[in-house]
């Protein structure tokens, strides 16, 4: 299934709103860049959207938590979830 | 097997370069005879609109552009119709010629059927 | 720079021989541009320079050939539609070098 990217702040973008809506069943999402900004809240208000996760670096680079339902991964895990999905759908802007 | 192709369009025209750009790579991928497809969603859909006069900004008429696919081999374009309802437009106010607009209720469905996705 | 002479006025063309200007074409223009790629304007030429111009001014766009072969034939029957008729009339690259003789700007997706 898909594999979700989303790298904008849902603040700023509607990259995360825009994904959401095109959103499945058995697809996941990755957070990163200023895409874990989605952490501040926002994510706590989607339990439909599961699994979710964050590239670890970037969210400590900008000093956030990363919840218990959010998945934190490194560079290794984003390729791992590269190859396990298909397509690959980058929402950038 | 072919590939099927499947471009995002998420962008308003004219704003930037991305609308054109998307338009471009499946004028391409036609051309080369692959299967590639379009869906508008977000502000996309205002690509669509009808009457784009955009001469005065010293930019080609993305609407015209457009209404190249189905001379490039692309005869429907997929939108999405919670990002039309959104926006209050309806599809039947939208550009009517040989592209045939078709209203997508599960895009999450529509994507998952592609082999790859290219955002615009 | 390039440019071709007609009536002692220069009309100037890129590298590859496209006209700057798309304001400065003429017939006369199109027989010269034709001349410099070897090719002698017939009536057969000069009804898909017509539809060529026709395409720019419905789509904004120069074709490329799968394209340019469809609307050729949609709009003069499926015997003209042909790859093989529109490479014998603008060889070796009829999009290109049909867009060039009418007037249009370079395809920008002419693979």
């Amino acid at each position: 299934m898909t594999l979700h990217i989303v790298s904008k702040s849902p603040f700023s973008s509607t990259a995360l709103s825009d994904c959401l809506d095109a959103f499945g069943d058995g697809d996941a999402l990755l957070l990163i860049e200023d895409g874990v900004y989605a952490l501040s809240g926002r994510m706590a208000e989607q339990p439909a959207v599961k699994p979710v996760y964050c590239l670890a670096a970037d969210a400590a680079a900008r000093g956030l938590q990363i919840p218990a339902s959010v998945t934190a991964v490194d560079d290794a895990g984003w390729v791992a979830l590269c190859t396990e999905h298909n397509p690959i759908v980058s929402w950038f802007k | 097997m072919t590939k099927r192709l499947l471009a995002l369009c998420r962008q308003a025209p004219y704003g930037n370069a991305l609308a054109r750009e998307g338009l471009e790579a499946i004028l391409a991928a036609a051309a080369m005879e692959q299967v590639a497809d379009i869906l508008f969603c977000g502000d996309g859909v205002f690509q669509l609109l009808p009457e784009q006069l955009p001469a005065d900004i010293e930019q080609k008429s993305l609407q015209r552009n457009l209404q190249a696919l189905p001379v490039f081999g692309v005869e429907q374009a997929f939108i999405c119709s919670k990002s039309l309802a959104q926006r209050g437009l309806d599809i039947d106010t939208l550009v009517q010629g040989e592209l045939v607009l078709v209203p997508v209720d599960d895009s999450a469905a529509l994507i998952a059927s592609y082999d790859s996705v290219l955002s615009f | 720079m390039r440019s071709i002479l007609i009536d002692d006025r220069e009309i100037p063309l890129d590298k590859e021989g496209f006209l700057r200007e798309l304001d400065d074409w003429t017939p006369v223009v199109a027989e010269q541009l034709a001349r410099a790629e070897g090719i002698e304007l017939t009536d057969a030429h000069w009804e898909i320079i017509e539809l060529l111009q026709q395409f720019y001014r419905e789509f904004e766009l120069s074709p490329a050939m799968r394209p340019l072969v469809k609307y050729i034939g949609q709009h003069l029957g499926a015997e003209k539609g042909r790859s093989i008729y529109l490479m014998q009339l603008f060889p070796p690259s009829p999009a290109k070098i049909g867009s060039k003789i009418a007037g249009l700007p370079k395809p920008t997706n002419c693979l």
